[in-house]
């Protein structure tokens, strides 16, 4: 039990001590291309967080992410345009995301399994189409389809972009631990095993999943909004793109799907491979996608899954092996739906 | 009687669109019906389909419709190892397995398409994709037709391929029963192979059509599958019948859709439907 505690503290401590060393990081003028990229590394950790919630521990193998992307960035973008501050912006962006996942959950919850994947790969096309459509805010911009510049974003630093994406980022860590170690975390489990059995001794299976849709639309909304301030535009076509699913997929299955920490070593390994693969951006996606058929088929469980299986040597690897499936028996609390 | 007349248009066309519609959908029922998977990847199959004939024709100047006589193997045999060294593999992984290699296949075709053939919007043009015919007062285009035709030639020579051939019945009784049918002594990982070549065969028809009749681009492919998913939940599965109603739906819709909202439009209403259908009726119209 002493190791247990001393360990967590020790968790604790290199936890606070990388995030206080992240933060640092603009102030002490490390190259701007790092920043980028660790900008690219937080936003990938959340919306692969939030897609891990639903894929590895609900079972909804969701498709829709792009919509509560490009959703939450139209939001942003016509809260610039009026001249509204753009926090409130990337918070109204993550509502907007939110009650979109509300009103989508009444048809698509009704399907399970691979009739829900293609069920949500509908919308992000419907969005596609009605925002090349339709001029959310006047005047005249890029040709047809509604392009936008998001106003002002260039009176915002990188850094203070870097900084909001970092508290979304580690705000997405923050919950998956809460989620999984709450009586919430416990039903889920209880759901992705066996769905009948959990309907069956009690847990309302239709509003918890409901409960881990909308807050992993709300997050994933807030990454979006955060991307598009320091993109600058926002365009229907890469909103509302597929290339999104890919990226917070591979980023999943890479680190291990239905693993807490899966997503973290994930985007490390995502951020690298768009690093490595910035100069060849025609193949780019092209050797991704055969990377991600290539390691669900060869380690379905991922880098953490894998390293799991074989007996742990170093200390840094029982360090990150901190999963939810050993606290599982601790938590030992009654479920309350 | 003018717009009575400007809406028999897109009725006739809409309808038969249907014919090709269905055919676009068989291929993905056929997979889902045997193996349970919805092929994520379909539309890019049926999309590798156009481009092979378009490539063919612009290299070897045959015609689209002759050129199957090559894309019909080639997707056979690309369909048949697919399953037999990824998806077979796949389905002994998890449930989600078999649906993100799908996946990655879809953006695999994908980016190879742009790379091979670029971002470009193609088509298979002939010298009959231009003409028309006449039927009463309406100038209809002749290949709108023959997708027509093809669709339920294809869909009949099915119909009879599943009840009289010897694969045909074992690929209906492993859709039925994998276990009882591995019992019976039909290897269902083989059969499940020849069941997805067969779906590709499908694919490669599609495609053809698909391509004399619209232009393509790269990422045309989501529209196929998306097209093909509503046929098959709106015809419900195995029902040859049930899948030309959906293709009919699906084909009206989208001219249609294209009448009232203009083209850019034109797929938005098929798209509703599909989530309207599955808001309502998740197991089709004529589900079982």
């Amino acid at each position: 039990m002493g190791i247990a505690i001393s360990r967590s503290r020790a968790n604790l401590i290199s936890a606070i001590v990388v995030i206080v060393a992240l933060s640092l990081l603009p102030v002490i003028s490390v190259p701007q291309t790092w920043v980028l990229y660790l900008f690219l590394f937080l936003t990938y950790v959340t919306l692969a967080n939030m897609w891990n919630l639903l894929a590895g521990y609900c079972g909804l193998i969701s498709l829709c992410q792009p919509a509560f992307i490009g959703l939450a960035g139209y939001t942003l973008a016509i809260f610039a345009w009026v001249g509204l501050p753009f926090y409130l912006g990337v918070v109204a962006g993550a509502f907007v995301a939110a009650v979109f996942a509300v009103l989508i959950s009444i048809p698509v919850f009704r399907l399970r399994g691979i009739y829900f994947a293609i069920g949500t790969i509908v919308l992000p096309e419907i969005l596609r189409i009605l925002f090349l459509m339709w001029r959310p805010v006047g005047g005249v911009m890029y040709g047809k389809g509604a392009g936008y510049p998001v106003k002002g974003a260039t009176s915002i630093s990188a850094s203070e972009i870097y900084w909001l994406t970092l508290i979304i980022g580690i705000g997405s860590i923050l919950v998956m631990r809460y989620i999984l170690r709450s009586n919430l975390g416990l039903a889920l489990a209880t759901i992705r095993d066996n769905e009948g059995t959990a309907a069956s001794s009690g847990i309302n299976v239709f509003k918890l999943k409901l409960y881990s849709f909308v807050i992993s639309a709300f997050i994933t909304g807030l990454a979006g909004a955060a991307f598009y301030i320091s993109q600058g535009f926002i365009e229907p076509t890469s909103a509302f793109s597929v290339q999104w699913t890919m990226t917070l997929m591979l980023a999943t299955v890479i680190g291990g799907i239905s693993i807490e920490h899966g997503p973290i070593v994930g985007s490390v390994v995502v951020v690298i491979l768009h690093f490595l693969l910035a100069r060849y951006s025609g193949f780019s996606m092209l050797i991704q996608g055969i990377i991600l058929t290539f390691i669900m088929l060869v380690a379905p469980n991922g880098i953490l899954g894998t390293l799991r299986k074989t007996p742990p040597s170093w200390s840094l690897l029982t360090m990150l092996q901190v999963s939810p499936k050993s606290q599982r028996p601790r938590n030992r609390g009654m479920f309350e739906p | 009687m003018n717009t009575l007349t400007d809406l028999a248009i897109p009725i006739t066309m809409g309808i038969m669109l249907g014919g090709l519609y269905a055919l676009v959908a068989l291929g993905l029922s056929i997979v889902f019906g045997v193996m349970r998977l919805i092929n994520v990847a379909h539309g890019d199959l049926v999309l590798l389909g156009s481009y092979l004939a378009f490539s063919i024709m612009t290299y070897l100047g045959l015609d689209p419709i002759l050129s199957l006589v090559i894309g019909i193997p080639g997707l056979f045999f690309i369909g048949f190892f697919m399953q037999k060294y990824l998806l077979n593999r796949a389905f002994t992984i998890s449930m989600e397995a078999p649906l993100i290699i799908a996946f990655g296949i879809s953006i695999v075709l994908q980016n190879l398409f742009q790379i091979v053939w670029t971002p470009l919007s193609r088509g298979l043009t002939t010298s009959y994709t231009l003409k028309s015919f006449v039927m009463g007062d309406l100038h209809l285009p002749l290949v709108y037709l023959l997708d027509f035709f093809v669709g339920i030639i294809v869909m009949i020579s099915l119909h009879q391929f599943l009840h009289k051939t010897y694969l045909g019945k074992a690929i209906v009784a492993a859709s039925q029963d994998r276990g009882a049918a591995q019992l019976m002594g039909i290897n269902t990982k083989q059969v499940y192979a020849f069941a997805f070549a067969i779906a590709m065969v499908f694919a490669a028809i599609a495609g053809v059509f698909l391509g004399l009749t619209f232009p393509f681009t790269p990422q045309s492919g989501v529209s196929f599958l998306i097209i093909a998913f509503g046929v098959v939940v709106l015809g419900g599965l195995g029902s040859v019948t049930g899948t030309f109603i959906g293709g009919l739906v699906m084909g009206l819709a989208q001219t249609l859709g294209g009448y009232f909202l203009g083209t850019s439009a034109q797929m938005l209403i098929a798209y509703l439907i599909v989530i309207i259908l599955l808001a309502t009726r998740p197991q089709g119209l004529f589900g079982r």
